[in-house]
């Protein structure tokens, strides 16, 4: 269907569209007509994504001038591939109504794992010796030696693609990972090298967050993406903990002894070098001296990472004389290496602020801040000179040079942190030296600065207005849309008591008591006598629902519970738990019905789904508060305390909330959908956690569901699942329209329905 | 204390309509059903018995002409509309899937596994299910007098033939009724397996028919139902389900696979009506 949005024509490739969906692309058009960042929640389900693309595409197509790019990030690969794919559906569609003038270029760019079709280079097992291997195969200077020597291996593709050279284009279209690795398999050129290429001459890219996140990364990929470009983050509520990771750094002892193992490497190549080829550390050290943003003159397949955020400035300085000389830059980070061994030996724990740490480092190896900052580019740039292809073994140097450049560069909103141990465990020791950063606006800030309009946008953003803070940006639009349904499809409950009416919680105090776990246990054996098909069930902690499924074998609850369905645990180990999940959905397929216990925060609460009669109901065992002992926690707690003047209660409270709003939205994955949630703690029943689960949730937690116990949540569950098993027609025919066809949107103006929405 | 208010203004509403229409009490409870199904046979109940509900029964109140207040009357329409729903669905299935045949040869698996213990249905599931059989076997003779039921009952895991296929009414309803008791779990591929070996030998001029009553929710096979579906579908044995409980994948998409229908009874008034769908059904056929 075809419609207006005031001034913009929107293809929509369906033919009805959901009210929501209409509201959503009402605000998000308000949003780029200001040029301004904006923060969008909408319930999983309701076609975001869709609303999303077709917009802003229509957008740029009705005013070529003002936009010249989408960049949309996801958070894994699967869903990459999936935005793709609804994207060739609109691209289709928008070619059926305008013919060529619709011509696009989208593509997806992911690593050289998921890119590459070299079958020697793609067999490697994970991503970093996949990165080596290619490199060992297309670095500049093995494919000089190559033209003098053919027994040298090179990749043929990337041969191929060079050969191409300018013409290596990719027509118009949309391309998913398959489809680039289909092109560059007829074309004989290689799909990552040539989907960097064509990044820079695409209308859409969809790539992960990394890309634009991850200072070491984002350099190199979007670096040459226009300031009027829209920024996508989907998904977006964790991107607070994306934008952290992508600045802290942690060190053990094994980093250290790869680290040292490294550097004896290096001074051997530098001998050999000096001994063959002294000109090349002759001609490097020329290069120092004229200043890092003058060293462009690589070749564009070497530059594979880029230096971290450092401000302009330091770009255009020269490098330090002292470490110009790589003999002198190895020494020096051979003293590096040995200053943090020798703060890991402590005893205690130690908590120190950027500053006071490269003081002490200043007085006692003598290497100052300025020197700290430039070991990141420094190393890379000796790696290069030493023709260093296999970097998957040099990670470890690399390591402790980000550390060093990230230390040297910052000077608030970092704290170091050194434990001698794990506090759950104290008799083992494991000492690790982490640099964490605590302000998650650092990473995000340049993406802010550098783009006109940055969408946020997920299923739970609750509360809305906490996001910008933790950003520190100013959003032009933020809203919280509801889903309108034919049915009320989705059953909350927030259950307080067991059957015998005593108290269930998590909390610190109560979670050992046998009481309280023979209540959950029973909740659950109750609950897989009346749910048909899969169950979820999410536990704090992997040690907590270690303990709470031994007792229950122990008292024999398990037992009882495996009488009405299998059984299947998550565990940390990935190819375990991927069994596990390939066989709950077959006891699920097969009518046997299966329960999957998995810890929220955990890989299964945030990537897999549990639709349909895959998870028809999901409990929520306890609140998932973080690990409040944690050093890193409390430090990072203090810096939003101090700087953006957010309590700690309120951040945990937030933080807690959003995980049990993501674990529980699991089940439900569109309107013809649907599941039940339960919320077993008795703290959900307070009105400062329960008012910080997204809105969509809320507008179905009736008042009388809010203080249950075990027994008339069976109740309610039976006749929910009653309900919900009579056949229902999608439309909703009378009251509430959900689904609106090209006519209705004619006949209501933009601000009437608005009206009839909310 | 929830309970007490509700019962207070119920009270209240039907003095009110008995005054109006002489139908109050009817039209009260009607009105009760609206937002829980459950509630049809509330009335008789204990208060410590019936249903958690919270609905706002002075919300659905209305002024009349007169200023009385009357509850609104909008049951009726639901139930209407539930009905034609179903019919809709249940013709278009028979429209594009099923050849009239004249003579039927239907099984009825009648699921004795524990959860036909439970007491939601009054007094238990087994018995309401006993019952409805009862008055679906001479229906069933009425509509089509040349055609035969067989009976099986699933109980341990177990499938059992309780009666072969035949025309008397009075020996199904007699050998069903004496063998009424639960227990362990229940195996939807070992009673098709079963019906299949019974069904095959039916002469292809015969329709076969597999109509199962399923309390459980779930099935535990000795091997892959998948495989057992497809055995069923090829013999053409169109089979359907009603369930007791709740929506069961397996289930539906037996039913999807076969051609069948498949549908959850809400109370004991739905269960019946489904019965009685699935008799006009045998009137469309013939």
């Amino acid at each position: 269907m075809k419609f207006q949005i005031e001034d913009v024509t929107v293809y929509f490739p369906y033919d009805h569209i959901y009210p929501e969906q209409h509201a959503y692309m009402v605000e998000l058009k308000r949003a780029l007509d200001a040029k301004g960042h904006c923060l969008l929640e909408m319930p999983t389900g309701t076609g975001k994504t869709i609303a999303l693309l077709s917009l802003i595409t229509s957008y740029a197509l009705s005013k070529p001038s003002s936009l010249v790019k989408l960049l949309y990030c996801t958070r894994t690969v699967h869903e990459m591939e999936k935005t793709l794919g609804e994207l060739k559906l609109l691209h289709r569609y928008q070619r059926l109504h305008l013919g060529d003038a619709a011509r696009t270029l989208a593509l997806g760019l992911s690593s050289r794992k998921n890119l590459c079709i070299n079958p020697a280079v793609v067999s490697a097992e994970n991503r970093d010796s996949v990165d080596a291997g290619c490199r060992k195969l297309t670095a500049s200077w093995v494919r000089a030696l190559a033209v003098e020597n053919p027994n040298i291996p090179t990749c043929q593709f990337y041969e191929d693609y060079e050969k191409a050279a300018s013409d290596a284009v990719l027509p118009p279209g949309v391309y998913t990972l398959q489809d680039l690795r289909a092109f560059g398999k007829e074309k004989g050129w290689c799909p990552y090298f040539l989907a960097r290429h064509m990044v820079q001459f695409a209308n859409v890219v969809v790539y992960s967050y990394q890309y634009l996140l991850d200072p070491k990364v984002a350099g190199i990929i979007s670096k040459e993406m226009q300031r009027e470009s829209v920024v996508v983050f989907d998904e977006a509520h964790n991107i607070d903990n994306v934008c952290i990771e992508a600045l802290s750094v942690s060190v053990r002892r094994q980093t250290l002894e790869g680290a040292t193992r490294n550097l004896n490497k290096m001074t051997q190549e530098i001998q050999r070098f000096k001994n063959t080829d002294a000109g090349r550390l002759r001609a490097e050290y020329n290069r120092l001296v004229d200043g890092l943003a003058q060293r462009g003159n690589l070749p564009i397949g070497d530059t594979w990472l880029s230096n971290p955020v450092l401000p302009d400035d330091i770009l255009k300085q020269a490098v330090p004389g002292h470490i110009r000389k790589a003999e002198s830059f190895v020494s020096l980070l051979r003293r590096l290496v040995q200053y943090l061994k020798g703060r890991l030996e402590t005893e205690n724990v130690e908590k120190e602020g950027p500053v006071a740490f490269v003081g002490s480092i200043n007085a006692q190896v003598g290497i100052d801040q300025k020197t700290l900052r430039f070991c990141y580019d420094r190393l890379h740039s000796l790696m290069l000179t030493l023709e260093i292809t296999d970097t998957d073994e040099f990670l470890h140097i690399q390591t402790i040079c980000d550390f060093a450049t990230l230390v040297g560069t910052y000077t608030r909103g970092f704290s170091i942190i050194i434990e001698p141990f794990d506090e759950r465990m104290p008799h083992i020791p494991d000492p690790v030296l982490q640099l964490s950063c605590h302000d998650a606006s650092l990473a995000i800030k340049p993406v802010f600065e550098r783009f006109q309009s940055v969408v946020i946008t997920s299923g739970t953003l609750s509360p809305i207005d906490l996001y910008p803070r933790l950003l520190n940006f100013n959003p032009v639009v933020s809203r919280s849309f509801t889903m309108s349904l034919t049915r009320d499809c989705i059953c909350p409950m927030v259950l307080t008591r067991g059957s015998d009416q005593l108290p269930v919680s998590t909390k610190f105090d109560l979670r050992s008591d046998p009481g309280v776990e023979r209540n959950y246990g029973r909740l659950l054996l109750e609950m897989v006598s009346v749910v048909p098909d899969g169950i979820v069930c999410f536990f704090v902690s992997y040690s907590y629902m270690d303990g709470i499924v031994n007792s229950w074998n122990e008292t024999g609850i398990l037992k009882e519970i495996m009488q009405h369905k299998l059984v299947f645990i998550e565990t940390q180990d990935v190819v375990e738990t991927t069994l596990a999940l390939d066989n709950y959905r077959k006891a699920c397929d097969c009518g046997r019905g299966a329960v999957f216990f998995s810890v929220a925060r955990g890989k299964v609460a945030e990537g897999i789904d549990f639709d349909r009669h895959y998870g028809r109901l999901v409990i929520m065992f306890g609140v998932p508060f973080q690990y409040t002992l944690s050093r890193i926690l409390l430090a990072r707690l203090e810096y939003l305390r101090e700087t953006f003047q957010i309590k700690e209660g309120d951040f945990l409270t937030f933080d807690a909330l959003r995980q049990a709003a993501q674990c529980v939205g699991r089940v439900i994955r569109s309107k013809a959908d649907y599941g039940m949630m339960i919320f077993a703690d008795k703290r959900y029943s307070r009105h400062d956690k329960r008012s910080k689960l997204p809105g969509w949730i809320l507008s179905h937690l009736r008042d009388a569901h809010l203080n249950l116990s075990t027994d008339m949540a069976v109740h309610i569950a039976r006749e929910f699942l009653r309900k919900m098993a009579q056949p229902y027609d999608k439309t909703g025919g009378s009251g509430k329209k959900t689904l609106l066809s090209q006519e209705d949107l004619e006949k209501v103006g933009n601000g009437s329905l608005g009206e009839m929405l909310f | 204390m929830f309970d007490w208010q509700e019962e207070a203004i119920a009270i209240g509403t039907m003095n009110h309509t008995e005054h109006n229409n002489g139908k109050g009490k009817r039209l009260n409870r009607e009105d009760n059903e609206e937002d829980d199904d459950e509630e049809e046979d509330e009335r008789d109940l204990e208060a410590w018995e019936r249903a958690y509900a919270d609905e706002r029964s002075w919300e659905s109140l209305q002024e009349d002409e007169s200023g009385l207040l009357r509850p609104i009357d909008n049951k009726t329409l639901h139930h209407a509309q539930y009905r034609r729903r179903l019919r809709a669905l249940s013709s278009t299935a028979t429209a594009a899937r099923i050849q009239k045949g004249l003579i039927r040869y239907l099984f009825l698996v009648i699921d004795l596994s524990r959860a036909a213990g439970e007491m939601d249905f009054r007094p238990s599931r087994m018995v309401v299910v006993a019952k409805q059989v009862e008055a679906f076997i001479r229906e069933f003779f009425d509509q089509n007098p040349l055609s035969q039921i067989g009976l099986v009952t699933i109980k341990d895991g177990i499938a059992q033939c309780l009666t072969d296929l035949g025309g008397s009414p009075e020996s199904h309803i007699k050998a069903l009724l004496g063998k009424l008791d639960c227990s362990g779990d229940s195996s939807i591929q070992n009673a098709l397996d079963l019906v299949h070996d019974y069904l095959n030998q039916i002469p292809s001029y015969g329709h076969r028919e597999v109509l199962i009553l399923y309390s459980a929710l779930t099935t535990c096979d000795p091997g892959d139902i998948m495989e057992t579906i497809q055995k069923c579908k090829k013999s053409k044995i169109r089979c359907s389900i009603i369930g007791l409980s709740a929506e069961v994948f397996i289930c539906r998409h037996l039913c999807q696979e076969t051609g069948g229908s498949y549908s959850v009874a809400l109370d004991e008034v739905r269960l019946a009506n489904e019965w009685i769908l699935k008799a006009e059904l045998c009137l469309h056929i013939n």
